[in-house]
């Protein structure tokens, strides 16, 4: 058997449909082919999802389905109630966005204090900065340009 | 007297009716056909959707799925077709849709693994062929690990090597189920079986330095 025949075989091997002296030159070529056994190990790590009749119990459950069956049957229920009511429901994150947003624009809106005056009795409004400066400055100096 | 119920009644087993004929019944009103219908499909149905979900819970809802789509979607079956080739047609679309709503990210999916998993990495490192094929059928690990690695595909890329090594289909058949080149069913299935290789030596080469530490 050649390495292109093996690899062929890999399935059929898998799934014991091998012929008695077909498995045994299989076999026979794994053993002296580093290639092949490699390629072999790496077919044997999907196999079983790919060329496996049944799936075995849940003795040694994963550990993502064991805390899923360790939460309450209600619990569980009700989770697979929401899935199926949202599933596949791309506005629902589009309404999350928007909500997001208007929540932050109305915080960051409400953060700030209102004014207590209008645009123009702002302008108009004399500084206290030029009062002082009018105040404190000398008669003389008014008087220099004269 | 419908015609299922007369059936039964007399002894003769349905199970022996063509699909065509149960098909014509639900057609024709009698929901007790399409049930029938399903229950001889269901086995096939469920293990194709494990193929793509390791959660036999959700395996489970999707086949559910698939038949309540197949069951509104049946006045559109053509008898060119056997039943069982468009049945799989709508599971497939159907778990497709699931992957593509999931959307994991690979570098998720490699790494921490449980001890069970480590020593089934183990095992595939060290047994002879033949202990290998025993003990995947007895350990549910090799599931989770299969699936934690077929996961770290594209949906698209999953979606092809289901169909062409486990449903066995030919480039031609799945081109046509999925409305795709064969150009592009080749690619795909080269590609992914090339992503498939990597992220299994990396998974490897993971278990290998966990195991060391």
């Amino acid at each position: 058997m050649n390495c292109f025949e093996a690899r062929q075989d890999f399935r059929s091997f898998w799934r014991k449909e091998l012929a008695p002296e077909r498995r045994a030159a299989f076999l026979a070529h794994l053993n002296e082919c580093s290639k092949c056994d490699g390629a072999f190990r790496i077919f044997a790590l999907t196999a079983p999802v790919f060329h496996s009749e049944a799936e075995p119990a849940e003795a040694e459950p994963s550990r993502s389905a064991a805390t899923v069956r360790r939460m309450p049957a209600s619990a569980r229920r009700e989770g697979r109630a929401y899935r199926e009511t949202y599933r596949s429901s791309p506005w629902l994150s589009i309404a999350a966005v928007i909500a997001l947003f208007i929540t932050g624009a109305s915080a960051a809106y409400f953060s700030v204090d209102t004014p207590t005056e209008t645009l123009s009795e702002a302008i108009h409004q004399p500084t206290q900065t030029m009062e002082l400066v009018s105040a404190d400055f000398p008669e003389a100096n008014i008087d220099l340009g004269q | 007297m419908p015609r299922l119920a007369l059936a039964r009644r007399i002894g003769w087993s349905p199970a022996v009716r063509p699909d065509e004929e149960l098909i014509a019944d639900a057609l024709a009103g009698q929901t007790e056909a399409f049930s029938e219908l399903s229950t001889r499909h269901r086995q096939r149905v469920q293990r194709l959707c494990q193929r793509f979900f390791s959660d036999q819970e959700i395996a489970r809802d999707l086949a559910q799925e698939a038949f309540l789509k197949a069951f509104a979607a049946l006045a559109s079956y053509r008898a060119e077709m056997p039943f069982g080739a468009w049945l799989r047609a709508i599971v497939v679309n159907v778990c497709y849709d699931e992957l593509r709503r999931r959307k994991r990210r690979p570098e998720e999916l490699v790494g921490d693994f449980s001890e069970p998993e480590l020593g089934w990495m183990q095992l595939v490192s060290t047994a002879t062929p033949e202990e290998l094929v025993g003990e995947a059928e007895e350990r549910r690990e090799s599931h989770d690990l299969a699936h934690r690695l077929l996961d770290t595909l594209k949906p698209e890329d999953r979606m092809v090597l289901v169909l062409k090594d486990s449903e066995e289909l030919g480039v031609a058949e799945i081109a046509e189920m999925l409305g795709w080149s064969e150009a592009k069913v080749k690619i795909r299935a080269f590609r992914a079986r090339q992503v498939l290789r990597k992220q299994a030596e990396r998974m490897m080469n993971a278990g290998r330095a966990r195991v060391v530490k």
